[in-house]
């Protein structure tokens, strides 16, 4: 194992993907963004807090433009955040991942994680906009957000591991994991926020931030693998001789 | 006639170290970007940094793009 290309091509991949998720919010969810933005800043005039003046706007649109510009930056940082996560997975898993290639191995791992800590726990605890969530409650939604995506990775982890030691029958792992992450799905506590903001709204923000984080895992997958692919970093160069 | 080879030798083993680093570097970044409420400025600035909330802010967006519970 060549460990200092492994490291180089896991944060190259993060970032690359990161910043593709990062621009792919632009296009898809920062209209939503500004929209729910919008209907908070008329709550606050509606409520006296604040008054539609000159000077609140002047103040507004640098606040939205340093929040605006963070999405890239954000999105790297997570992107890397995420692209390490992935990497250590990948790294002790590719020897058992199905596919000759590593950018089929790697794209099936994204797909597994993609399934087991995004969509199962989004599907649970979908992404809000701005003027849904409460925060009073923000440290309970983040416990129950966080605990949900670990309970779901370690039991996909551990059921991968049944899977991987049973000889016949191996879909019993599979509807393991099923059964024990809808008992999970339905036992943990609701969202305790009620959303007061247009549905439409809330709905098509969800579906855009869904859209944009998959290509994020999409990206990921294709990079890491192909940079894998390419480099071969589990390739110990031994020797050259003549 | 002399010949050019190289032999490429493939070894399961990651190093240690290599794993931890990516792990910090995994909490740190989804600390950062998902739930830090001042707590890393204020290790500077003390209390005000969970007022000026710079590092929040500034991940605003793709907190909530990304599904991270906000206000």
């Amino acid at each position: 194992m060549r460990t200092f290309l492994f490291i180089v091509i896991v944060l190259i991949s993060g970032l690359s993907a990161g910043l593709i998720h990062g621009a792919a919010n632009f296009v898809f969810v920062e209209p939503s963004l500004d929209q729910a933005i919008g209907i908070e800043n008329q709550h606050l005039f509606a409520s006296g807090e604040e008054k539609d003046t000159p000077e609140f706007r002047a103040e507004f649109d640098s606040y939205r433009y340093w929040q605006k510009s963070g999405q890239i930056l954000a999105g790297a940082i997570l992107g890397i955040s995420i692209g390490s996560l992935f990497g250590i997975i990948f790294v002790l898993s590719r020897n058992s991942l199905p596919g000759k290639s590593d950018i089929r191995k790697s794209l099936i791992l994204t797909g597994i994680m993609w399934l087991a800590i995004y969509l199962i726990p989004f599907l649970k605890y979908p992404a809000n906009p701005p003027t849904v969530g409460d925060p009073d409650t923000v440290v309970l939604r983040s416990i129950l957000f966080l605990a949900f995506i670990a309970i779901s990775g370690f039991g996909a982890l551990g059921f991968y591991k049944i899977f991987k030691k049973l000889k016949t029958k191996k879909f019993i792992a599979i509807l393991g994991y099923a059964v024990f992450i809808g008992m999970v799905f339905f036992t943990m506590p609701e969202n305790p926020d009620k959303i007061t903001a247009p549905m439409n709204l809330v709905e098509h923000f969800r579906i855009m931030s869904a859209v944009a984080v998959s290509i994020y895992w999409l990206s990921l997958g294709i990079i890491l693998g192909s940079l894998w692919n390419r480099f071969k970093p589990h390739n110990e160069l031994k020797s050259t001789f003549n | 006639m002399s010949q050019s080879r190289q032999i490429n030798a493939s070894k399961n083993s990651v190093p240690v170290f290599a794993i931890v680093a990516l792990a910090i570097v995994f909490a740190a970044g989804l600390f950062v970007v998902g739930f830090d409420q001042g707590h890393i400025f204020s290790l500077v600035y003390g209390e005000k940094a969970f007022e000026d909330l710079y590092i929040h802010e500034l991940t605003h967006d793709m907190r909530h793009a990304a599904g991270f519970p906000c206000h």
